[in-house]
């Protein structure tokens, strides 16, 4: 198995063979993204891999720094402006900071620009009736318009559609008669039939954008891939790090604008499986953010949304992570009342921390644990950069404070770890759940150094870190199944004399799911769900279970209160429930990565590779032993303080606590 | 201090400033006067300079203004 | 900090003097400033995710704060981000409702509440809930939540109405008393509001939710006091408030002194268009200190569009942080280098029992703009235009053809507008006003829910304020009703341009509200543009007599000549609101800039001209790439127009 996760600096691969891993890291090129990733499987050798499974964060790169390609947009007349309102609300922090602009707005930065965004005459009603019909000699006319500015791919999404996709087909009809049949173009009803149309138009936009991105992509890929000896089945990971196979993804790419962190909690999950823990706190503590998620009892959180910058929402179901500004790149500073600052502004991979020595003159947490000795200037990043200890000191030392250097940097890593925690504790309560029950995974290349400061604010059980911090989130992908999955709307009060209608929306979804997987569906298994809402509120309850066989309201109706229950803890039962959106998920289980357990061989305990000191943690400087994680026996444990180091990353054992290494070769890491 | 107001009979409404004898300690003026202020801390009676705005003095006031609940103000009566 | 001019700031302290002042190290007092944060976040979330009520999901109708001892002076180190509309009240709400119930009654597990807007600000559907912590036996702080209620009884479901004249018809008024006592629910506390209120079976389990976040609260406040100490956690609370003082008046001495005076205008009262309402403001700055004097503002209005003094402090911390501390936390710090003056009985100071307060959201608009022109002339190039200046929110309901009722509430009307321009750039058009924030309903949902249909809801060409940077455009929406309806409209701001422009900026349109009412007739698209008004019935705004489209020189049409409007079926309801103001002079403008407004149509050729001095020629509808900017002319226009009174 292989899988890639192309991010924005590196594309790093894994492959798993006979149950051995192997990785390597190759710069990721925004020129020619394809050509990285080949050159890194074909360094792992791609011959007899049955999957190759893709997750990158190209589709989400694009759109954050707007190098999209020109599209139009075609909607109700009179509604166009639904692009620039989003759902209105403004983030809540910035209410008072009267430089916040919608990043997407027309004054901003809109991904479709005003003038190609066109009203067509016609309209339908909530119930699907046809109030106007379509004006299709205004149509033309509004396409001739599109033709004129050459767009290179077409949006529709109009009002209602959701019930009635009868214009948006005739108005993609049109598209073909008068800017070409091979025209991209998405329309809503069938990109993602969901009501509330801000949500299903941003979609639909994405997903044209995401035709023209991967479509030239994927094929390149696959053509090179093959061409290289790679003789399996290559799928791509959406925002859920779910499994589609390519060209199945290409037929609604919205779903793979974003993955990469979802893979994380995928790995943490198949890692916990194995180890027997099934309450997970998901933390992957990379350069600018730490992404935070949940696994309890198993399973991962999802959403039936997925945010791509503020408001910016698409209809793809996705993994629950939240995010705050704490990495390793994050920028120390000092706030007007003398506070030292940690984030939310990142020194990113370019500059870098100041002891990259590319011109960063700001000290980053990275530049922290060099200079408290947690980071080997000569042994960091494989040995690939070279650390520069007086940088770091220079970049501190210029903070305006009357605090000493070793305030500086012991206040710094300690705020970093502290809003790490707080972020954590907040992620739990937000889903009710106490931390005492949980294990921390901690990922990411910076994770192992920060984390473990923060046990003892978080209240979790213990930290561990995994076998490859650095890539763990690539093993994700190969931990994950293939899943096609489909939804629509239609706005029902759930009651006996409506559940025919609404099984038919099921029995139609899932007729053509198996449809489009194909040979693969037989070995399928059939998840349902519907999102609700409680008569009078202007939300859903996303994910309420429909079991297996026919449709009965009172069952739903009672799902719902127990879903609403579990969610939020109330429970509502004299209020109408109305069904509003409906889901089908055919689930293919796919070959995984299978973590097994290795025994005890009892060697003993190597000494520490030499002894470093570890300053600004506790009082002057602490002597700690410094180990190599491959010399690390399965079985041994020892007390901190202590260092141990691998290729990518350095994990930080603190005094009072122990280390020990688990039969999956993780690093646990409790209080002693 | 009272529980039910008619509406003012005047349509614009002004604070009269009490002007005070004596010198701002900070700047000098002789132009103090009491009135009354909301700010942190709720109401205050207020003595300042009215050049430089320093206060000489600031006892908290009531903490309505002049309405005083007629419930508060009976049950007190009662204590 | 002493109130007055900082001698020595926070930073420059030596660690014993901090460690002196603030019971702990800056460390610590760093670590618990984000503490304080996060536990009013924390206690926000569940609100957030189980409240039943849309006003609280959707508007983040709610606060949630901590307050420390009262011989600490109640500092309140922590407000959450939910509702600008609440800032200035909670501090002075918390304690002068914990001061009147008793602290020596107050024992552990108690939950105090009040909802008297002359006690405690904003409106009776908000009410406070506070919790005293206790730690080793004494009263240590508070953990408070306020938040809206659906109902509170009075005249009108849900409260929503102008037209209520007294207390009387307002609704129920809880002075402070125990919704708990030592973890014990009082019955009779119970009883008086649910004997009194519309939608319990809602209510309830939303009150109840407001007192689990207070558990929470006391729960995280407790541990950061085992860990860290009472002292250290007090004293940092006065180090969060006394760091957001210094950052006002460092700011504040920063701008040049002097007085400043800003009016603003609410049209009328829901009783007779026979007096405006008018807040005035003279903003007098010395050094580091403020005064804000509201002297020569309007009496009280007689029906329910006034507010209370603790309004009108939310109002002016509002506009001093957005001009002088943008980022992070409200604390109570925030107003102190600043004194309000305040005749007691005005539009903004109402008193018992004929100055009836509930639309006070509306007065928090008329206070902000005055203050935000008073202080353009202090501020130069930091100062913010006026928004759209009103909520203008409208609710309509009635039968469905079955005879269940429907009802629609804030979702159609003005509720979408304009925000004004500032130095960081042109303005958004759809927005809520600058002190509220919530989500848009999706036109999709409100059609499911009532029977309506929004037929166009889009920017109006040339209605923003002019400038270097241009206002928000103001939006129109245009409304089909299927079935009879009601409408309660609460717009009051007409008269005078909310949108002002500043730094030489220039003034957004003033909007209005129309309605096509002929009975029975085709279904038909309406049209937007400006022939489209003179066949309408004017129902609010300042519109010339014959077009009926708004005009400066126009007559006021007051929209509260009715209760309510009462529609046939298939009526058109239409609402624009007013735009935004500019920021900086028009002329100055990068030509290009004014050229993606044409090609855009923010702007139309013709406005390009004679707002912007820009000459443009071309088709932007159907050639929009095609359109070609005259350098030439444009440099000749504008400089004319320059040389021009």
């Amino acid at each position: 198995m292989l899988g890639v996760d192309v991010g924005g600096t590196f594309t790093d691969v894994v492959s798993v063979r006979d149950g051995k891993i192997a990785v390597t890291k190759v710069p990721s090129d925004s020129r020619d993204p394809a050509a990285p990733v080949v050159l890194g499987a074909r360094r792992l050798g791609v011959e007899g891999h049955p999957v190759f499974n893709h997750a990158s964060t190209m589709g989400l790169n694009a759109v954050i720094t707007r190098t999209l390609p020109k599209v139009g947009f075609l909607t109700t007349e009179g509604h166009r402006d639904m692009l620039d309102r989003g759902r209105v609300w403004r983030p809540p922090a910035a209410q008072t900071d009267t430089s916040w602009r919608r990043s997407f707005g027309d004054v901003s930065r809109p991904l479709v620009p005003r003038y190609l965004r066109r009203g067509v005459l016609e309209r339908l009603l909530a119930d699907g009736s046809v109030y106007l019909p379509l004006d299709e000699d205004q149509a033309r006319a509004q396409l001739e318009v599109l033709k004129r500015c050459n767009v290179e791919g077409v949006a529709i999404c109009l009002l209602n559609a959701y019930v009635n996709d009868a214009h948006e087909r005739r108005l993609r009809e049109l598209v073909a008669e008068v800017l070409g049949a091979q025209l991209p173009v998405s329309i809503s009803s069938e990109t993602s039939p969901l009501a509330k149309e801000y949500a299903r138009a941003s979609t639909t936009v994405i997903d044209v954008f995401m035709k023209l991105i991967f479509t030239r992509y994927a094929h390149e890929l696959d053509g090179e891939l093959r061409s290289s000896g790679f003789a399996g089945k290559l799928n791509f990971a959406d925002c859920a790090a779910t499994l589609l196979p390519w060209a199945e993804a290409l037929e609604k790419p919205f779903r793979i604008v974003f993955a990469g962190p979802a893979a994380g909690t995928m790995s943490s999950a198949a890692l916990g499986a194995a180890m027997g823990a099934a309450n997970l706190i998901c933390c992957d503590v990379g350069g600018t953010s730490t992404d935070i998620s949940l696994v309890v009892d198993g399973q991962p959180f999802f959403n039936n949304t997925f945010e791509l910058e503020h408001d910016l929402i698409i209809n793809a179901l996705s993994t629950e992570i939240s995010s705050v500004g704490a990495g390793g790149g994050s920028i120390v500073s000092i706030s007007p009342s003398g506070d030292v600052r940690v984030g939310p502004d990142s020194a990113g991979s370019d500059p870098g921390p100041a002891c990259y020595g590319r011109g960063g003159s700001q000290p980053t947490i990275t530049d922290a644990c060099l200079l408290m000795g947690i980071l080997d200037p000569d042994d960091f990043a494989a040995g690939e950069v070279r650390l520069d200890i007086d940088a770091a000191a220079r970049a501190f030392a210029g903070l305006d404070t009357n605090l000493n250097l070793d305030e500086r940097i012991a206040f710094a890593y300690r705020i970093a770890a502290t809003n790490i925690a707080e972020e954590v504790a907040n992620v739990a309560i937000r889903h009710g759940t106490d931390p005492r029950d949980f294990s921390l995974i901690a990922y990411g290349a910076a994770g192992p150094m920060l984390l473990p400061a923060a046990l003892e604010l978080m209240h979790v059980q213990r930290v561990i870190v995994p076998p490859h911090p650095g890539l763990f989130s690539a093993l994700g992908l190969l931990s994950s199944d293939l899943v096609y999955y489909d939804s629509r709307s239609s706005y029902v009060m759930l009651s006996p004399e409506q559940a025919p209608a609404i099984a038919t929306v099921f029995e139609e979804m899932e007729r053509r799911l198996r449809e489009r997987a194909g040979v693969d569906a037989t070995s399928g298994t059939v998840r349902r769900s519907f999102d609700g809402r409680l008569y009078g509120q202007s939300w859903e309850t996303p994910f309420v279970e429909v079991p297996p066989g026919p449709i009965v309201a009172e069952t739903l109706i009672e799902r719902f209160h127990d879903a609403y229950e579990r969610r939020y803890g109330n429970r509502f039962e004299y209020v109408p429930v109305q069904g509003v959106s409906y889901r089908v998920e055919l689930v293919i289980a796919s070959e995984k990565v299978e973590f097994t357990a290795q025994e005890a061989t009892g060697e003993p305990m190597p000494p520490p590779r030499r002894s470093v000191q570890i300053r600004h943690l506790e009082g002057e400087r602490l002597d700690a032993a410094e180990y190599t994680r491959e010399s690390l026996p399965i079985g041994a444990s020892f007390e901190g303080p202590a260092v141990i180091r691998e290729g990518l990353s350095t994990t930080l054992v603190c005094p009072r606590q122990r280390a020990s290494v688990g039969s999956f070769g993780e690093i646990v890491i409790e209080r002693a | 201090m009272a529980h039910s107001f008619l509406r003012p009979a005047e349509r614009h409404l002004h604070v009269q400033r009490t002007p005070l004898a004596g010198t701002c300690p900070e700047c000098g003026a002789q132009e103090l006067a009491a009135y009354r202020v909301l700010s942190d801390g709720g109401f205050f009676d207020v003595h300042k300079c009215q050049r430089c705005l320093y206060s000489l003095e600031r006892e908290p006031a009531a903490p309505f203004g002049s309405y005083v609940p007629l419930g508060l103000e009976i049950a007190r009566s009662l204590e | 900090m002493s109130r007055d001019a900082p001698q020595q700031l926070i930073r420059e302290l030596s660690h014993e003097q901090f460690a002196q002042r603030y019971g702990c190290d800056r460390f610590t007092a760093t670590v618990l400033a984000s503490r304080f944060g996060y536990v009013v976040e924390h206690m926000c979330s569940r609100v957030l995710t189980a409240a039943f009520s849309p006003i609280l999901r959707d508007f983040y109708d709610f606060a949630a704060t901590l307050t420390g001892p009262p011989e600490r002076g109640y500092p309140t180190p922590a407000m959450s981000a939910s509702i600008l509309l609440f800032t200035g009240t909670m501090t002075d709400s918390v304690r002068n409702t914990v001061e009147e119930y008793g602290l020596d009654r107050l024992a552990p597990g108690d939950v105090i509440i009040a909802n008297d807007p002359y006690r405690n600000g904003t409106h009776v559907n908000d009410v406070l809930f506070t919790r005293p912590v206790f730690h080793e036996g004494r009263l240590a702080c508070f953990v408070n939540m306020k938040a809206h209620q659906l109902d509170m009884g009075g005249m009108v479901p849900g409260g929503f109405s102008l037209a209520k004249r007294n207390v009387y018809e307002n609704g129920l008024v809880l002075a402070p008393r125990a919704l708990f006592r030592a973890g014990k629910p009082v019955r009779e506390t119970w009883n008086v509001i649910f004997d009194n209120v519309r939608f319990g079976a809602i209510l309830a389990p939303d009150m109840l939710t407001c007192v689990a976040e207070l558990e929470l609260g006391e729960r995280m406040l407790l541990e950061s006091i085992e860990r860290y100490g009472l002292d250290a956690v007090l004293g940092s609370m006065v180090y969060v408030c006394d760091a957001s003082a210094e950052r006002m008046a460092v700011a504040l001495a920063e701008i040049p002194d002097g007085d400043w005076v800003g009016e603003d205008l609410a049209d009328c009262d829901a009783v007779a268009d026979d007096e405006e309402y008018l807040v005035r403001v003279r903003v007098s700055k010395r050094g580091s200190r403020a005064e804000v004097d509201f002297s020569g503002t309007s009496r009280q209005a007689r029906s329910a569009i006034n507010a209370t003094a603790l309004d009108a402090k939310t109002s002016v911390g509002v506009a001093f942080k957005s001009i002088f501390d943008p980022h992070g936390w409200f604390t109570s710090g925030t107003t102190r280098p600043i004194d309000i003056i305040m005749p007691e009985g005005t539009v903004v100071s109402a008193l018992p029992p004929d100055g009836a307060v509930f639309a006070y959201w509306e007065q928090s608009q008329v206070i902000l703009s005055a203050l935000l022109r008073a202080l353009a002339q202090a501020v130069g190039p930091a100062a913010l235009a006026g928004d759209r200046g009103s909520a203008n929110i409208h609710n309509a309901n009635g039968l469905l053809a079955d005879g269940r009722p429907w009802i629609s509430a804030a979702q159609v009307g003005g509720e979408v507008g304009p925000f004004g321009a500032n130095r960081h750039g042109d303005a958004d058009s759809q927005m809520l006003s600058y002190q509220a924030n919530g989500i848009g309903v999706a036109v999709e949902a409100v059609e499911s829910d009532a029977p309506v249909v929004v037929l166009r809801h889009e920017i109006v060409p040339d209605s923003a304020g002019a400038g270097h940077f241009r206002g928000g455009a103001a939006m129109l929406r245009d409304s089909l009703w299927l079935r009879a309806a009601q409408h309660h409209l609460m717009s009051l701001h007409f008269k005078l341009a909310p949108g002002f422009g500043v730094n030489g900026g220039g003034d957004g349109r003033t909007g209005g509200i129309w309605l096509w009412d002929e009975g029975e007739r085709e279904p038909a698209l309406s049209q937007a543009g400006p022939d489209s008004y003179a066949s309408a019935t004017a129902v609010g705004g300042v519109l010339d007599p014959r077009t009926l489209e708004p005009s400066a020189d126009g007559v006021y049409q007051y929209p509260h000549r009715v209760p309510f409007w009462e529609t046939r079926p298939d009526a058109v309801l239409r609402y624009v609101n007013c735009a935004g103001g500019g920021w900086g002079a028009a002329l100055g403008r990068d030509p290009e800039l004014v050229k993606r407004d044409v090609r855009d149509g923010y702007v139309t050729i013709a406005g390009a001209a004679r707002d912007y001095g820009v000459v443009l020629s071309g088709d932007p509808e159907w050639d929009p790439e095609g359109l070609e900017l005259d350098l030439e002319a444009t440099t000749r226009l504008r400089a004319s127009m320059r040389s021009e009174p």
